[in-house]
């Protein structure tokens, strides 16, 4: 029990440093995560730690989910918890209190006009990160255009469920590398 | 769970009002107000939305945020379809979260959490975005021996994720069509999306030295439509 806690708390140091230094979002840290969890703490091996990386990036929701699987190889679902809790704390703690400061200037007009001018940089960053994954998932034109393609259906028909597209885009992909 | 909500919001309404009506950007009526978009009379309505429905509407989007497509499904379910958001509350979230440290999607959902519900509603957000990837990704790895470096398996997941991708691209032209569509703002748009994803060039110095720039140009730009703000 008494080794558990240990366990518990070393996750939650390791951690919790890295929510409030990931500038950039998750993906900023997933470098130091390795390090920790393997160099470190030795709580995965190398090889271990690049089907764990595999598995956060199969899965929906934040690339950061990773340490929440350290957490669970290492102490189970309490072990989980306390990893995602480490990395996802402080950093929201954080963003709740500057958005708090910042409604309190609502209705003042260089309030409107910093909101205004966030806007086309928040439409430039979201094209960014759209472009940053297809980098990452390294699948040459094929997933360039399926992306492309996608985009396109949404606009054309904002209604269409783009659940169904990735179903439809995800067999597409799996049909080609069965009998490609 | 309905109703007003004791959240450390509930009792400034008033005073957040007033200050709204000294500023030069709310003349009066609820109509300018709405029209102006993100208006504080919208606002506080919006308080009433209840916690469950904060946890149930995350939990799904969290499911669902497949290849960083969260900010792209918020906008889809959140402003879209519940218009629990307007678009320029949403774009100046996306950029509030993206700046600070920590993932994008879990600090615009804390911050659209605080929006409608304040601490409550951060909270649920927060928990609802989290708790579904959390069991997948555990149950992912319980199967994992089985799927293992499989191609098939490998290009099924990439496939979705590029559409996933085309979600956010199709938000992101979603956005810039129905903001300003000036010569300097659709200059921003390309600029960002060139140093940040092109260049690869690290996110916060490029969103610290771009910001003054928008946010200047959209002060001249309200300037010459008669200081709307």
């Amino acid at each position: 029990m008494a080794e558990e806690g240990h366990a518990l708390a070393a996750l939650a140091l390791a951690f919790a440093p890295l929510s409030l230094l990931s500038f950039g979002g998750g993906g900023a840290v997933v470098a130091e995560i390795a390090h920790q969890a393997v160099t470190v703490h030795g709580w995965t091996r190398p090889d271990e730690f690049a089907d764990l990386f595999a598995i956060s990036r199969a899965a929906p929701g934040p690339g950061t989910m990773l340490s929440a699987l350290i957490g669970w190889r290492v102490a189970g679902w309490a072990g989980a918890l306390i990893a995602a809790a480490a990395l996802y704390l402080p950093s929201s703690l954080l963003v709740y209190a500057i958005g708090r400061l910042w409604g309190r200037w609502r209705g003042s007009a260089w309030h409107a006009a910093v909101e205004r001018g966030l806007a086309p940089l928040a439409a430039g960053l979201i094209l960014s990160g759209g472009i940053a994954i297809l980098r990452i998932a390294a699948g040459g034109p094929a997933l360039w255009a399926a992306a492309a393609v996608s985009a396109a259906l949404l606009l054309r028909w904002p209604r269409l469920n783009p659940l169904a597209l990735f179903v439809v885009s995800g067999a597409l992909f799996g049909l080609a590398a069965q009998w490609g | 769970m309905s109703g007003k909500a004791p959240t450390p919001h509930g009792n400034v309404p008033c005073a957040r009002r007033a200050r709204g009506h000294s500023g030069a950007a709310a003349p009066g009526s609820r109509a300018a107000v709405r029209a102006a978009r993100g208006g504080e009379g919208a606002a506080e309505e919006r308080r009433a939305v209840p916690l469950a429905a904060i946890f149930v509407a995350f939990l799904r989007l969290g499911l669902m945020s497949f290849g960083g497509a969260t900010e792209g499904w918020v906008y889809r379910d959140i402003v879209e379809r519940r218009r629990w958001l307007d678009d320029r509350e949403f774009t100046a979230g996306v950029a509030l979260s993206r700046v600070m440290p920590g993932s994008g999607g879990v600090n615009l959902t804390v911050h659209v959490g605080r929006l409608l519900r304040g601490g409550a509603g951060a909270l649920f957000a927060a928990s609802g975005l989290l708790l579904g990837p959390l069991l997948v990704i555990i149950a992912l790895a319980m199967l994992y021996a089985r799927i293992a470096g499989h191609p098939v398996v490998h290009a099924v997941l990439a496939g979705a994720a590029a559409a996933a991708v085309g979600l956010t691209l199709a938000t992101a032209v979603k956005l810039a069509w129905r903001g300003e569509r000036s010569v300097g703002a659709v200059a921003v748009i390309l600029a960002t999306a060139l140093a940040v994803g092109v260049l690869r060039w690290p996110m916060v110095p490029v969103i610290l030295g771009l910001a003054p720039v928008s946010i200047g140009l959209a002060r001249l730009r309200a300037k010459r439509r008669g200081g709307d703000g």
